[in-house]
């Protein structure tokens, strides 16, 4: 290297060191949903586990929109018909503001189902992102219209599935061109079942007081069809307590794979074979407890490569002291525990996570990690003083592979739970969404700073027209297009890279289909369509 | 036996007597109780002031647990024949049973029962005498759960001695709020320990042992900065103490300074040889600095000690990620199922 590229480095070193990812809490006019989780004497245990988020562009206007899932009432039938209860979409306008289209969308009257998450993604390869929904009961799959509203097509669809559902999430397990369905279901639990835990105190039950389940994966079969494949498919041989999923390709085989955040338990990495099959290998691939051999409580999960190595690592966020876990991706199938030598054990050891994000924050070229927090009950101060219910969003920001404690001024201490990613104002800097239990969401966005940017909204030919599972390389950074992964939460699928003082970058998209296309020296901070070779 | 003989020498004198005591004694080795309750009872009314008559009778309803009536039999039977062999141990016994520990002592005393006085004396009050007595017994049966047992509640009785004493006469003082910290920890209440703790140092900050509380406290919470520097504070005051110095050792290494860390834990390990959990946290610092060699060693050494244990599990665990990134495939596997078993119990 000659004298001038070092100097240059250093220069780049500097300013990238300087950053520091600049969130901040906004009140956008129009945003006015309050989480209403109903919490009772009882200590029903669904009533701590809601709701997701998803960011969307749901009438392709190119502003990111936003989706909450309520709660419902309790005790008795939930009541979801009463508006307060009703699930909302609030699309943003051009000033920045929002506007509930709840009714006018048709998303009003959430039914008899208490809510948990939400997906989104185009399954049906219109051009318009639809919305599954996850609740304890039945699940609901709407299709966007394309002209603003949407319609109910579960029943026609087949993917009701019932019990209690988590987090799911949109995927092309066979590299068809369609977009299958992953729905992580917790426990085998209802409410004529509850039981209170705790003394003196009542307190939420551990996950161990009941039964597992097992996921569920629907295949798409075109047609505005699915078929749930969960048997056929090896998903269905394990009952587990799942919460979170993210899909990547840890092996680079082209197929996209599952990882489960269980709690409670040891986590699943569900490899996929690659024949419409897939195989348990957490334990084989060193992601199935913590370093000590430890199950922690999974919660939420990212799927992504935080060391651009190229490989994709998973960060799963749990419960206070038991650190959330980082596994890198040593290649060959394999994992490492890297919450003890990344600095995120000593970090988050206080610390209780839902939603969880990799998200390039301040545009530096490294992924950092962003969590929603709060413990699972809400008097555990009673319980074990020194941990706290409500807790600040934390931001870890990534050093060159090592993470460091990034503050957050002025953010509320909160319940929160899902979280959900995306440039909400197109700034080039990635804004986040937290859902709060029982409260209005934190809306937290990015105030930028002088690094360059590049977003990418890829629209699949071959295949899925979202173009989920195609792998982006900017540089030596990576990443894998998904809406999937946090905690009920769905995020923007469009794909962004802080490219720190470079003004241009050579861009390399591996799509689902096998096609390869590259774009030489595309220019910086703009964002991008770029469609797939026919 | 000697009752028997006793009432066998009376019984020759009254032959109706001696039929209920015969019978008696028939329905009390084939198990019958309130038979021979009813058989003894009835000789003790025939022969009121026969002494082996009523402790007979008391001997079996003791047998029943039926310490209150025994008792008045006991007596009955010292007070006419104060020399009548282990009438004295029985009443005791029966005392100490209906919670007369003060007034067990004394016929436990005379019988020469050993065990049972030292309990008496721990239930009067008396835990310095009944720890003496508690430890020459377990001379004899080390393993015995009830001797254990009294011998815990002895030593936790001297201790709550020792601090009403610490807290009734210097309540202020640095003792006085450092055991008042550890109660409070102890409860759970990290608050209020704290001021406790910190009130202790102020006093005398050089007081061993506060430190290393406070730094429990704070991994307690997972303040791990706080913890490190509670424990260097204690390192530093007790150089020679290991589980500072491992406590350091396990709070650098959560915090991802292997380089830091190591030191710490094998100056625990010199200080101290051998401690399981130091051996456990050696390992993995050694692992992830890259010694595997030197982590497999410590591994083997934490599941020799430790058999079946948590961290007998955890090293099992490690083994297999150690084996595996080094490509011994069947090593990897037999350590994973080691670990699966120890799982399942």
């Amino acid at each position: 290297m000659g004298r001038f590229a070092r100097v240059c480095l250093c220069a780049a070193m500097l300013c990238c060191a300087a950053q520091s990812p600049r969130l901040r809490q906004a009140h956008p006019p129009g945003l006015d949903f309050q989480h209403r989780n109903s919490p009772t004497p009882e200590k029903y245990l669904i009533e701590t586990m809601g709701g997701g988020v998803a960011l969307l562009d749901y009438n392709n206007d190119g502003l990111l929109d936003i989706f909450l899932v309520n709660g419902g009432k309790l005790p008795g039938d939930f009541s979801r018909r009463q508006p307060p209860y009703w699930n909302r979409l609030y699309r943003q306008n051009r000033d920045g503001t929002y506007t509930d289209v709840t009714a006018a969308a048709g998303l009003a009257n959430a039914g008899d189902n208490y809510g948990m998450g939400v997906a989104a993604a185009d399954f049906d390869n219109d051009g318009f992102t639809d919305l599954y929904i996850t609740n304890y009961g039945r699940n609901t799959l709407y299709r966007n219209n394309g002209n603003g509203t949407f319609t109910d097509v579960t029943a026609q669809a087949g993917v009701a599935a019932g019990g209690w559902s988590a987090s799911a999430g949109f995927f092309d397990y066979d590299n068809d061109g369609r977009l299958d369905l992953f729905v992580t279901r917790y426990l085998d639990w209802d409410v004529g079942r509850n039981i209170l835990c705790g003394t003196p105190f009542h307190a939420y039950c551990r996950p161990e007081k009941f039964g597992g389940v097992t996921n569920l994966l629907f295949h798409n079969e075109g047609g505005g069809k699915f078929r749930d494949v969960t048997a056929e498919s090896g998903i269905g041989k394990l009952v587990g307590k799942g919460l979170g999923v993210a899909f990547n390709d840890y092996d680079g085989d082209g197929f996209a794979d599952v990882f489960v955040a269980n709690d409670g338990m040891q986590q699943f990495l569900f490899h996929n074979q690659g024949n419409g099959t897939f195989a348990e290998r957490a334990l084989d691939a060193g992601v199935a407890f913590s370093d000590d051999g430890n199950a922690f409580a999974g919660m939420g999960v990212a799927f992504a490569d935080y060391d651009n190595d190229g490989r994709p690592d998973i960060a799963v966020t749990n419960l206070a002291l038991e650190k959330y876990a980082l596994f890198h991706n040593e290649g060959g199938g394999q994992f490492r525990y890297a919450s003890l030598s990344t600095g995120l054990a000593a970090l988050t050891a206080h610390s209780s996570g839902w939603g969880v994000g990799l998200q390039d924050f301040d545009n530096d070229g490294w992924k950092d990690l962003f969590a929603a927090q709060s413990h699972v009950l809400d008097n555990v101060e009673k319980i074990q003083s020194g941990l706290r219910y409500l807790e600040a969003p934390a931001l870890f920001r990534n050093n060159r592979g090592r993470f460091e404690h990034s503050e957050l001024t002025g953010l509320p201490a909160v319940a929160g739970r899902g979280a959900a990613f995306g440039d909400l104002n197109n700034d080039g800097y990635i804004d986040t969404v937290v859902s709060v239990l029982g409260g209005p969401p934190l809306v937290l966005l990015n105030r930028g700073g002088p690094n360059h940017w590049l977003t990418l909204k890829l629209v699949g030919t071959r295949s899925n027209r979202d173009g989920i599972g195609a792998k982006v390389r900017a540089g030596n950074q990576w990443a894998y297009v998904t809406t999937s992964g946090s905690y009920l939460s769905a995020s923007d699928a469009r794909v962004h890279f802080g490219l720190g003082q470079a003004r241009e970058a050579t861009v390399e998209i591996l799509w689902p289909s096998g096609t390869k296309q590259v774009l030489e020296r595309v220019a910086a901070d703009r964002i991008v369509t770029v469609k797939e070779p026919e | 036996m000697t009752l028997a003989l006793l009432l066998f020498l009376a019984l020759q004198v009254s032959p109706e007597l001696k039929q209920h005591v015969e019978a008696g004694l028939a329905a009390k080795r084939a198990g019958d109780l309130p038979g021979a309750v009813r058989e003894f009872r009835r000789a003790a009314e025939l022969a009121p002031d026969l002494a082996a008559a009523h402790v007979n009778l008391g001997a079996v309803y003791l047998e029943q647990k039926d310490y209150g009536a025994a008792i008045p039999e006991f007596r009955r039977g010292l007070q006419l024949q104060p020399d009548l062999p282990g009438a004295e141990g029985m009443l005791g016994i029966a005392l100490l049973a209906q919670g007369y520990a003060g007034e067990a002592v004394q016929h436990l005393e005379k019988a020469g029962a050993e065990d049972a006085l030292a309990v008496a004396l721990l239930q009067s009050g008396r835990a310095r005498e009944a720890l003496d007595k508690l430890e020459a017994a377990l001379q004899n049966r080390p393993d015995d759960p009830d001797l254990l047992f009294y011998l815990g509640q002895a030593h936790a009785q001297l201790a709550k001695q020792a601090f009403e004493m610490l807290a009734q006469h210097h309540p202020e003082s640095a003792r006085a709020r450092q055991t008042r910290g550890e109660a409070h920890a102890a409860a759970g209440d990290r608050e209020a320990a704290a001021r406790d703790f910190a009130a202790a140092l102020a006093a005398r900050p050089d007081l061993r042992g506060v430190h290393l509380a406070m730094g429990e406290l704070d991994l307690g919470s997972g303040d791990f900065e706080g913890a490190e520097r509670e424990f260097r504070q204690e390192a530093r005051l007790s150089p020679g103490d290991a589980l500072a110095a491992y406590k350091l050792g396990l709070v650098l290494l959560n915090r991802g300074r292997t380089a830091e860390a190591l030191p710490e834990l094998q100056r625990a390990d010199a200080l101290r040889p051998g401690m399981p959990e130091t051996l456990l946290e050696l390992a993995k610092a050694k692992a992830t600095a890259g010694d595997p060699a030197g982590a497999e060693k410590l591994f083997r050494q934490v599941i020799e000690q430790e058999k079946t244990t948590k961290l007998a599990q955890s090293a099992h665990f490690q083994l297999a990620q150690i084996y595996r990134k080094l490509g011994r495939a069947a090593e990897a596997a037999r350590e994973m199922d080691l670990f699966q078993e120890l799982r399942k119990r």
